[in-house]
């Protein structure tokens, strides 16, 4: 199995996040247009929010650090992913990263269904800034690791949402790179590859990357993870033991459900 | 302690820092001709039948167009035939990078969500399509110039800046409607107007030298009327193009392309939240 070794040492900073605050502007319309624009002329509909994404966040993740991230939709979880990934510029604080960010975000590999998945990862490869080279070295550790047989070959608009994820999450895993970010890809797949990307994280672990991982799958969390954050809209609430702040969080979603009842009645 | 390798802070308005945005974009000239080949590969034009295809369909719009011309004006010679074939290549040319890069930053969304990188390049992607698929017309023009009996001469020579200069314009053009597309998806479908009324308002269907004076004073506002012209005198005439059109053309290419750039460059950063 090609490795790439890993210069840095446990407890080295691998993330440092300082008063991060993200606020953004965001179109109402899903798809908008110049026909509904000049529609709504005269009219004085707004056609952009502003989303105060992230607020004050302060976070360091060290190498050797598994860090998942937890809180309810919109809390900001997945905008951190992308600020610390630098695919959104930050609004006020500073972000420093120390090493090679691989990022499965939600959507996970590749962007045009109708290529096959070998054209796939190479093109995300290539637009992360690899060289063909790096991707020749590792894609048939990819290809195997995801078990998709010919299907590799196949155009993606013919996978399955679990071969996708399945594609996506060995792309990232296979580079090794110092830091790996993870979001929501998890909870795809079957029970097979589930066991066999968890088993994964925790090698990279033992090898001293540092991991961010972003899931609602609680239970996943508590078994992989050394540190946990809690985000709640926008705000870091709570960070540290995997245990106390899942259990926190627990006892808030519980509050919360038998609060939205009291209302309903 | 090390030092990060990377600082992300907040931006002040405006552009990003050039020099760093400029390497990043070289380091990944491997991505661009990846995504060409992996591009014209998923749309057949790596196979023979393909080739002929990119060939055969601008071939036939000629024929279609030298039709017209002939039923409208009665009569029609090879030089217009010639002149015909060389513009509506070459426009098709800045035509395909405008349809190329109309969507290339909205259909690149996946990529954009999830990895950082200079947006710029998924149009120049484009571009570099529309040039891959011109390469071909413009051999098969000069077969069509040779059988149609037309001589060759160093003039002819005027043509490799006139191309450049309308390369220059199709990146510009190409960058502007995909970070225009962003904001308002509903340009793409006004497109083929806007190229078909660009069609008609250039000297192809008729030469710049056909036009009444009155006319040709608007020719400024069209980037493609002294390009194509320059063009047509350098292929087709043989013939130096004129010193004015050649100034024109270069103007609005660069122009377009850095107006389009600046926007585009100071957008980009939100394109992962409006997409």
């Amino acid at each position: 199995m090609p490795s790439v070794s890993n210069s840095h040492k446990t407890n080295e900073i691998a993330v440092s996040v300082r008063g991060l605050g993200l606020i953004y502007t965001t179109a109402i319309d899903r798809r908008p247009t110049l026909k509904a624009r000049v529609k709504s002329l005269g009219r004085g509909g707004k056609q952009t929010r502003v989303i105060r994404a992230l607020d004050a966040v302060n976070l360091d993740v060290e190498y050797g650090q598994v860090l998942g991230i937890i809180g309810t939709n919109g809390a900001g979880k997945s905008s951190l992913m992308r600020v610390i990934a630098g695919i959104l510029p930050p609004t006020q604080g500073r972000i420093e990263v120390y090493g090679s960010v691989s990022t499965l975000l939600a959507l996970g590999v590749g962007f045009n269904p109708s290529m096959s998945g070998r054209d796939n990862v190479y093109l995300g490869g290539l637009a992360a800034g690899m060289s063909r080279e790096e991707i020749d070295n590792h894609f048939e550790e990819i290809a195997a690791f995801s078990e998709l047989g010919d299907a590799i070959d196949a155009p993606m608009r013919t996978y399955s949402s679990g071969m996708y994820a399945r594609l996506a999450f060995s792309v990232a895993a296979t580079v090794r790179p110092d830091i790996l970010i993870v979001d929501e890809a998890l909870s795809t797949g079957d029970g097979k590859f589930k066991e066999k990307s968890l088993n994964r994280i925790k090698e990279l672990r033992s090898d001293d990357r540092a991991l961010i991982l972003v899931s609602h799958a609680l239970a996943t969390l508590e078994d992989v993870c050394n540190d946990v954050a809690w985000l709640h809209k926008g705000k870091l609430v709570q960070r540290g033991e995997p245990k106390t702040v899942i259990a926190a969080y627990r006892e808030f979603l519980q509050v919360g459900k038998s609060a939205a009842i009291d209302e309903d009645v | 302690m090390n030092t990060p390798t990377q600082v992300y802070e907040p931006f002040r308005a405006g552009l990003p820092p050039l020099g760093r945005y400029w390497k990043s974009l070289f380091s990944r000239r491997t991505f661009i001709s990846e995504y060409s080949r992996s591009e014209l590969r998923e749309q057949h034009y790596d196979s023979a039948f393909g080739q002929l295809w990119l060939v055969l369909n601008p071939l036939l719009l000629s024929a279609v167009y030298f039709l017209l011309i002939v039923i409208i004006r009665g009569s029609s010679d090879s030089m217009r035939y010639a002149h015909l074939t060389a513009t509506l290549f070459l426009f098709y040319l800045v035509a395909n990078s405008l349809t190329g890069g109309v969507k290339s930053i909205t259909a690149g969304q996946r990529l954009i969500l999830n990895t950082a990188f200079p947006r710029i390049m998924l149009p120049i992607s484009a571009v570099v399509i529309a040039i891959f698929k011109f390469l071909p017309t413009l051999a098969v023009f000069l077969v069509i110039r040779t059988i149609l009996g037309l001589p060759f001469s160093w003039q002819m020579l005027w043509a490799i800046p006139v191309l450049l200069i309308t390369m220059l314009l199709a990146l510009g053009l190409a960058i502007t409607i995909s970070c225009i597309n962003v904001y308002f998806r509903d340009i793409a479908s006004f497109l083929p107007y806007m190229t078909r009324t660009l069609l008609y308002l250039s000297p192809i269907l008729y030469e710049a030298s056909d036009l009444k004076p009155q006319l040709r004073t608007l020719e400024i506002f069209n980037p493609l009327f002294p390009i194509l012209d320059s063009w047509s005198r350098a292929l087709v005439h043989g013939q130096v193009p004129l010193a004015s059109h050649m100034i024109i053309g270069f103007g609005w290419a660069v122009g377009v392309f850095l107006i389009g750039t600046y926007f585009f460059l100071s957008r980009e950063r939100e394109f992962a939240v409006r997409l």
